[in-house]
């Protein structure tokens, strides 16, 4: 639209002059003297429309078919995108943790709610000593595991993070993906932004090697 | 000879002075020419290849960096041949260099990374065995020769501009590495020039190694607070941990066209932490009624000074600080012969000398901007560099081209010398003739004990030189006959060619000395320290009675070697009190410590400019904006030269007050990763002297005092002169250097 259609838009707020999609629906008229509005009020009583709404109740009670969730026996299943709370996983090859202290998650996240910490461990390898999310900050935008080079951080299904502080952290070790999980094959990979996708293999290109 | 050539690069018509490459006359005019191994401040290293240009009228490519051009040339800068050319020189970089992009502390700020995407090298068609290369740790300084692209930036620098000449090129083909020159280990002042110069993660601090990314790091802009070269650096500043505050995680500089000594990158942890503790506070406030006198140490902002000044005034209180004052009573002496208040010298203007005389001063360590401007006049003039100093230093052999050695303590006779041979032919008027001819010329070179030839060498090696500089150090300065030698320092600078440098010892002692009227100082009670010891210490310094901010805490200004007014930033918050706090409740009233940065003394030659407008930055072609030049002032001249005095005599052990390799004060004291090599260092002739030996525990008494320090017998020295560290106790800056002592053996 153009910029003078616009303003003409707010210059006249009278709707029907400019578009004629427009329309009244139709209502009767309002009563207005007393006797008009005593009938109104009969007819509202005894016209037995409380009696429908009462037996759709009924009719759903008896059936036992209701589409209803229990929460919190009952989840609903979650999308494999949906961002819930942050996972750490591990290589499958190795079972070694996947994040290599980077750093860019902090650097992205823009609520401001990581914070990590790195140091050279005795195998001369970057090692994390600290991270964690203040998920009271969080709001789950995503950018941290759309940036995370490694798929290390990413999100997983997990909604139920209410707590009695605004100030509730994650920490590392809570989110990685735990040992006897990793062992049994399942952990889950992320199939949000970022995510490998499939067929991923035969879009490698191969570096020469001299041997 | 000063022709210009004219010429064309990319159909721009441009200009280049002589001595000037196609690649600076390109740069000049901001027309890009990528590079990976040149840099500004050395010669080039011409290894990359990547600044190939064509040249009409020549076939193939020219190297861009070395060659200069000749009239009406015209230059390509880009082409589908060059680009091809640098797609494949960055093919050949990335051949088997380990892909950690992800852990590498040069991640984000890597040119190997920058220049692979801008040559879009997206696959590799090159390939070569990969071998074993083991990661080198060398102290301060990790080498990852798998990450080395052997660009040869770090060799240079280090040969060049350091003066060190550690490290070099173990040549081998694909195997060529950096290896520390004729040792295993890498024995030099760790500077870490070579990590500041490597355009990948090859040479990296082993103190920051994988602590922090670039991306992750403020960058605060300030000026290093450890010796009065005023170097300028950025502090990168980080939380700490998840929960801690801001600490400093690294110094940067722009290695493009300034350097850092080690100190000044590793020693950044310095900073003082405190709360606002009222009552002390209060006992301050109440400490300063009572006081007589403030000492103060010079490694202040000119704002505090100022403020002192203030305070001075207002409590009707002395102000002491003897560093401070030797110096303006030395520089008040060279006035009232040059007539001028600030000496004409500059690190500039060393760097481009090809003459230097260096006196009175263990220069390597108490200035190590003096050092590096001289190397790399050294290397890049070929500049003659005469080092006077009563010992021989190993640090600057390398760029020495005469050591003239004096007897401690003849510094006036030295100078007077000096003044002699260089004034020779100069038209000095017929008081200062008179003086020169009524020398004693026998005593004098018997007494210093440098003979006429030295001078005559001297003077014959300077014969062609076009610019010279005079550097003085401290000894001078802190001399007894301090005023007669700044009047020689003045005469040698008026009537010859020579501009002067006078070294102040701290970071500020110019500053103060140009700001504060001193007293000097007495030993009396009542004496509130600041920075400094006293009945009532408020200090950056641990156990003060009031805690203030340290110099990285800190904005304001400091004056350096240049005589330039330099601007220092806030790098870590200070929750305490500072003295702007102290200075208020006394009813000097300013909200902020910088507001009296325009206040600063008009006749002292500071200029009437805002903290807030003082610019901090080094053009794209290395100019300094940072701050401004203090303005000249000038003032009566009718001093006259002093007689002579008997030259002193140093008999027995004598100490000299100097520190070692990366240590200058209290500050860097403090900081983690310096060494704190707190030895007595003495030859093997000042051990049978003193009659001690490697390892002892001995006593050492001087000027009053009595310290204990462990004996290390030191290959490097020669004579019977210790070096005495000071940078663990604090000695009076007032005093000469070289002292008499005695020595006896504890254990």
């Amino acid at each position: 639209m153009h910029n003078e259609q616009i303003e003409e838009h707010f210059k006249n707020r009278n709707v029907t002059e400019i578009d004629s999609n427009y329309y009244m629906v139709d209502i009767a008229p309002y009563p207005t003297d007393g006797w008009g509005k005593f009938k109104r009020v009969l007819k509202r009583s005894f016209r037995g429309e409380l009696f429908v709404g009462l037996w759709v109740v009924l009719r759903e009670m008896i059936k036992f078919d209701t589409h209803t969730i229990k929460y919190p026996e009952e989840k609903m299943p979650i999308g494999p995108r949906y961002r819930a709370v942050h996972e750490m996983k591990r290589l499958w090859e190795s079972d070694t943790e996947r994040c290599i202290g980077c750093g860019l998650c902090e650097k992205i996240c823009i609520s401001n709610c990581i914070r990590i910490d790195t140091k050279l461990d005795e195998n001369s390898r970057k090692e994390v000593t600290e991270y964690s999310i203040n998920l009271g900050r969080c709001i789950f935008c995503g950018y941290c595991a759309e940036v995370c080079p490694e798929l290390a951080i990413t999100h997983g299904g997990e909604y139920e993070n209410a707590s009695d502080q605004r100030e509730h952290y994650i920490m590392y070790q809570d989110m990685l993906t735990p040992l006897d999980k990793m062992k049994a094959g399942t952990q889950l990979e992320f199939e949000g932004f970022g995510a490998v996708t499939p067929h991923e293999d035969e879009r490698v290109k191969k570096t020469p090697l001299a041997y | 000879m000063n022709k210009e050539i004219n010429f064309k690069i990319d159909g721009i018509s441009v200009v280049a002075k002589k001595g000037e490459t196609i690649l600076t006359v390109a740069r000049k005019n901001s027309i890009y020419i990528p590079t990976m191994c040149y840099i500004s401040k050395t010669t080039p290293c011409a290894s990359c290849r990547m600044c190939v240009v064509e040249a009409s009228g020549m076939d193939g490519f020219v190297l861009s960096c070395n060659t200069p051009p000749v009239e009406g040339i015209e230059i390509t800068t880009n082409s589908q041949a060059l680009n091809h050319e640098r797609t494949n020189i960055m093919k050949l970089y990335d051949v088997n260099h380990p892909l950690e992009c992800g852990v590498c502390d040069k991640s984000g700020e890597c040119d190997l990374q920058n220049k692979t995407l801008e040559f879009d090298v997206e696959r590799q068609s090159f390939s070569a065995r990969d071998q074993l290369r083991p990661l080198k740790k060398w102290g301060l300084i990790d080498y990852e020769p798998s990450l080395c692209i052997m660009c040869e930036k770090c060799v240079h620098v280090c040969n060049e501009v350091i003066g060190d000449d550690a490290i070099e090129i173990q040549l081998g083909g694909y195997k060529s590495t950096i290896v520390p020159k004729g040792s295993d280990v890498l024995d030099c002042t760790f500077c870490g020039e070579c990590i500041a110069v490597c355009p990948v993660g090859a040479l990296t601090s082993s103190g920051f190694k994988y602590r922090a990314n670039a991306w992750e790091l403020n960058r605060v802009p300030a000026t290093c607070a450890h010796c009065s070269a005023g170097c300028p650096l950025e502090y990168e500043t980080r939380h700490s941990s998840i929960n801690g505050d801001d600490e400093i995680y690294r110094v940067k500089n722009n290695f493009e066209f300034t350097s850092l000594c080690g100190a000044g990158r590793f020693g950044f942890d310095f900073d003082n932490k405190a709360i606002k503790d009222e009552s002390a506070f209060n006992s301050a406030i109440e400490a300063l009624k009572e006081a007589k006198a403030i000492r103060f140490s010079s490694i202040i902002t000119n704002e505090e000074a100022h403020i002192l000044e203030l305070l001075k005034d207002k409590l009707g209180i002395k102000l002491f600080n003897e560093d401070a004052r030797v110096f303006a009573e030395f520089m008040k002496s060279y006035s009232s012969i040059s007539g001028k208040l600030h000496h004409s010298g500059s690190l500039d203007a060393i760097k481009q000398s090809d003459a230097v005389i260096v006196i009175g001063s263990r220069i390597a360590t108490d200035n190590p901007g003096v050092r590096y401007a001289m190397t790399t006049a050294a290397k890049h003039n070929g500049a003659k560099i005469v080092y006077a100093h009563p010992m021989e230093d190993a640090l600057m052999q390398n760029v020495t081209t005469q050591m003239m050695k004096y007897e401690v303590g003849t510094e006036e006779g030295v100078m007077a010398l000096l003044a002699h041979s260089i004034l020779k032919d100069a038209d000095l008027d017929d008081k200062e003739r008179a003086f020169f001819e009524d020398l004693d010329f026998g005593y004098l070179y018997a007494e210093t004990n440098i003979g006429e030839e030295e001078f005559s060498l001297m003077m014959k090696s300077f014969s062609r030189a076009k610019k010279r500089t005079l550097i003085i150090g401290n000894d001078l300065i802190a001399h007894e006959r301090a005023a007669n030698i700044a009047k020689l320092a003045a005469l040698i600078e008026k009537y010859s060619d020579f501009s002067l440098v006078v070294v102040p010892r701290e970071v500020n002692t110019l500053g103060v000395s140009l700001i504060n009227s001193l007293d000097r100082d007495e030993d009396i009670s009542n004496v509130v320290g600041y920075n400094a010891k006293g009945s009532f210490v408020i200090s950056s310094l641990d156990g003060a009675h009031l805690a203030v901010p340290a110099l990285n805490q800190q904005e304001g200004t400091v004056v350096s070697i240049d005589n330039r007014v330099l601007p220092t930033n806030v790098s870590l918050e200070f929750d305490g009190y500072i003295l702007n706090d102290i200075a208020r409740s006394f009813g000097i009233e300013k909200e902020e410590t910088v507001e009296y940065t325009k206040e600063l003394s008009k006749s002292a030659g500071f200029k009437e400019v805002a903290f807030d407008d003082l610019e901090n930055f080094l053009s794209s072609m290395g100019e300094d904006n940072r701050g401004y030049l203090l303005d000249e002032v000038f003032c009566e001249a009718n001093a006259e030269l002093e007689e002579l005095d008997d030259l002193p005599e140093f008999n027995g052990t004598i100490i000299y007050h100097c520190d070692p390799v990366l240590q200058f004060n209290n500050y860097t004291l403090k900081a983690q990763q310096l060494p704190k090599d707190n030895f007595l260092h003495g030859s093997a002739q000042f051990s049978v002297a003193a009659r001690i030996s490697d390892g002892d525990i001995v006593e050492i008494s001087f000027g009053g005092r009595k310290i204990q320090r462990k004996f290390k017998l030191d290959d490097e020295l020669k004579g019977t002169v210790a070096l005495n560290p000071t940078f663990d106790i604090s000695v009076d800056a007032g005093r000469y250097r070289f002292e008499k002592s005695k020595i006896a053996r504890v254990m």
